[in-house]
């Protein structure tokens, strides 16, 4: 138990240090490199939980191809992001989140303690869903039981939205390569 | 890239991400894994290979029709084993009489559908990548 609380407590502060130093730098690939190591961190909070499924998503989505996509997007931006200049807005949006953020806090003294098994998360549907997974399906990976055959609609739509994300990304980008394909090309007809 | 290191390690660790990335596909029955996470992995390897040895390279390997193909495929593939489903005579998505008993019906319906979702993922992540690829090549090319 004291060997859990340790864990949990390094890790959070470890993501609160690198959320910091991601708020304080203005380097744009400081910036990728350490939301990467926050995913990273957030995974080994996920397995602390046991939630192995999640974690290794969260590792090879988060910290992984994120990272890639962004650096990829990042030829196109400049280098260093501007120094903004303080102003009341400022304040004001600080105050906001901070409001929420006192909010949320206050909100989870009244969860139930993580992994108790008298939440009301385990009381509904989960023991219907342990023992099917075992006599019905048969597999031993409650998740991918879920996942798969007890939630399937849930996984279809999400594969439906990942596959309508890449090609809307794709076609926005090949739109734009072909506009200024065509603009140059007029240009050059034009100065003919 | 001109960098020797660089490439001799991507060729030599092409092969064995992509083999981590089936086991994670076919193990996501008894493990931890499952098509999200095996496309991604599977992805990783395409875009490391492009990314060291060039985009036009990669384009050879996966070209982007197959892409397309590949990527359309997988969302094709989950609907289309819930519609077996229903001309089997059961609600959509549901795998009972797809194989000799309800247990091995779940398990073929599970791993056809899971397969699905990591050729969807996958693709996608390549499509994205070769996008952002593709609209700098394009922008530096009319400059």
């Amino acid at each position: 138990m004291i060997t859990e609380i340790i864990i949990n407590a390094f890790l959070v502060s470890f993501m609160l240090v690198i959320a910091l130093f991601i708020v304080n730098t203005r380097k744009v690939i400081f910036t990728i490199l350490l939301a990467g190591t926050y995913s990273l961190v957030a995974a080994l909070m996920f397995v602390s939980l046991d939630a192995v499924d999640v974690a290794f998503t969260e590792a090879s989505v988060g910290a992984g191809i994120s990272t890639i996509l962004f650096l990829a997007a990042l030829s196109f931006l400049p280098k260093e992001e501007v120094q903004e200049s303080f102003n009341k807005n400022n304040i004001f949006a600080l105050s906001i989140c901070l409001l929420i953020g006192g909010l949320l806090i206050w909100a989870s003294y009244d969860l139930p303690m993580v992994g108790n098994e008298n939440n009301p998360v385990h009381q509904h549907l989960v023991s219907d869903f342990i023992e099917g997974s075992k006599n019905h399906i048969g597999i031993p990976n409650v998740v991918t039981a879920i996942l798969a055959s007890y939630r399937g609609y849930d996984t279809f739509g999400e594969t439906i939205v990942i596959y309508t994300a890449g090609l809307a990304v794709f076609i926005l980008l090949y739109n734009r390569t072909l506009k200024e394909t065509n603009k140059s090309v007029k240009n050059e007809i034009s100065k003919k | 890239m001109n960098n020797l290191i660089l490439k001799v390690c991507t060729k030599v660790l092409f092969t064995p991400i992509i083999l981590f990335g089936l086991y994670v596909q076919f193990h996501g029955d008894f493990g931890p894994g499952g098509g999200f996470q095996a496309g991604v992995i599977v992805a990783a390897a395409f875009i490391l290979y492009a990314m060291v040895f060039g985009v036009d390279k990669c384009k050879i390997i996966m070209p982007s029709k197959l892409n397309f193909f590949l990527l359309v495929l997988g969302a094709f593939l989950y609907g289309f084993v819930g519609v077996v489903g229903l001309i089997l005579g059961e609600p959509y998505l549901s795998y009972d009489l797809l194989g000799s008993n309800k247990q091995s019906g779940q398990h073929i319906g599970i791993l056809l559908v899971e397969f699905g979702v990591g050729l969807t993922v996958c693709n996608v992540m390549i499509c994205l990548f070769y996008s952002f690829a593709n609209f700098k090549f394009g922008r530096n090319k009319n400059d």
